[in-house]
């Protein structure tokens, strides 16, 4: 236990890791959009009667959440481009690996909310004479996103969390830079170091808003 | 049009087994390691002394709030430099796996702690239990029995998380379809077969998860999640 802590060459360049953070930030925002509108898509599929929309949204859902998002995120890199005419670029293999299987995932948080409504706010929306999409979008969707926020929130920081991976496909995000460093400095132990922090930094008030709102909606209701 | 071959991959199966073994070891050393440290936590977290309840908080929270694959680099490059001591890929990762495990396990162990009923431990008091005793003997097993649907999540959820080990070149089910796809020239092949391993195994598991729960739920039992 004799190493000598020493934190200066991780902020030598500040560049390197302003340039991660922001190749972070890019990716949770893609996956953050793609994964929560894709995921409503898919919930909605779920909830469908009709066998050949509910079938394939299940088997979307059943597969994207059994097998491991890194699986998925080589497939896309390394599998996919065999069938395409074009290259997939590293920021399109992580994002779509993490927006499919956030997807999965917030599919079934949107499946969930909605069920949890009673059957009397749709039998009331379609009284006053709403079509089924009418109700869904100004009754039960509205009354659904408040019950599902803390769950939803939760998928967010996990999308965050997950964004890391892109560095296996050698994506530019805080990892990466932080690897850059590692490589460049040897010196893994600070460099390491001070990315686990940022993250902490970062999610952990993520984290602590969730509880808060856990426990305010359910004051609430 | 691609020409899809699988027979490259099925003349190398035994690679891909080789690696699914060693998944399957590490996820198994991970929760032998992880879940009485879990509890170990848990324990801690819910003490009355500050002492103990906030260092076993600040580490419950700092390893569910950090992206796992950060702290399998520290463990991996910068732990063994920091202890000077040589570490296997096998010995990282457990170490890493264990720890991060744990942390979710603690969460898990508290939820059901807390869960049941404060009459159990005071009963328990009140026929000349000691607090450790009450726990024991009356609270845990209690408890235990609710966390079981969350409990085996968890261990899902580690199976699934193990295959970071691959970015580290531990020899588990991807990073041998990795080497197999630079091999035969095949990603598209393996990395398909190796997707549908992992589905299979997994999908399982959580098929005997939802069992679990409604077995459970139809003998009255509540659980935490």
């Amino acid at each position: 236990m004799n190493h000598r802590w020493n934190f200066d060459a991780v902020w030598a360049n500040p560049e390197a890791l302003l340039a991660g953070a922001a190749g972070t930030l890019r990716i949770f925002a893609i996956c953050l959009v793609l994964g929560l509108s894709l995921g409503l898509l898919v919930g909605l599929g779920r909830y469908s009667k009709r066998k050949w929309i509910y079938l394939p949204a299940s088997a979307f859902v059943e597969f994207f959440r059994n097998t491991p998002v890194l699986v998925q995120i080589l497939w896309f890199y390394f599998a996919l481009p065999m069938l395409l005419p074009f290259e997939i670029s590293p920021l399109m293999a992580a994002a779509l690996g993490i927006s499919l299987n956030s997807a999965a995932f917030s599919g079934e948080i949107f499946r969930g909310g909605i069920q949890s409504l009673e059957r009397g706010q749709w039998e009331g929306a379609q009284a006053l004479g709403m079509t089924q999409g009418q109700a869904m979008r100004r009754v039960i969707l509205p009354q659904a996103i408040k019950r599902m926020l803390p769950a939803l929130t939760n998928r967010a920081i996990e999308i965050f969390k997950m964004s890391t991976l892109a560095s296996a496909v050698a994506y530019v995000e805080l990892l990466q830079q932080g690897k850059l460093i590692a490589s460049i400095h040897y010196n893994p132990i600070e460099a390491y170091a001070v990315i686990a922090l940022l993250f902490f930094v970062f999610l952990y008030p993520m984290v602590q808003a969730t509880y808060v709102l856990e426990r305010r909606l359910r004051q609430g209701d | 049009m691609y020409q899809w071959d699988f027979a490259p991959v099925l003349a190398n199966s035994g690679m891909l087994a080789a690696g699914l073994v060693n998944t399957l070891k590490l996820t198994a050393t991970a929760l032998a390691f992880g879940v009485p440290l879990g509890l170990g936590l848990a324990l801690l977290r819910l003490s009355r002394f500050r002492l103990l309840s906030l260092p076993a908080g600040f580490v419950v929270e700092f390893f569910r709030t950090t992206p796992p694959l950060v702290q399998l680099f520290w463990f991996f490059f910068a732990l063994p430099i920091l202890i000077s001591v040589e570490m296997t890929p096998f010995v990282a990762a457990a170490i890493t796996f264990s720890i991060q495990s744990s942390a979710f396990f603690a969460e898990v162990f508290r939820a059901g702690i807390v869960s049941i009923d404060r009459g159990q431990s005071e009963a328990a008091r009140a026929l000349g239990m000691s607090g450790a005793q009450a726990m024991r003997r009356v609270v845990l097993p209690q408890a235990v029995k609710r966390m079981i649907p969350a409990f085996m999540e968890r261990s899902i959820e580690l199976m699934k998380t193990t295959t970071l080990v691959a970015t580290v070149s531990y020899a588990d089910l991807l990073f041998q379809a990795n080497e197999l796809a630079q091999k035969t020239f095949r990603p598209l092949e393996v990395f398909t077969v190796t997707a549908l391993i992992y589905f299979v195994v997994i999908y399982a598991a959580s098929l005997v998860v939802h069992r679990v729960e409604r077995r459970l739920a139809t003998s009255g039992e509540t659980t935490v999640h």
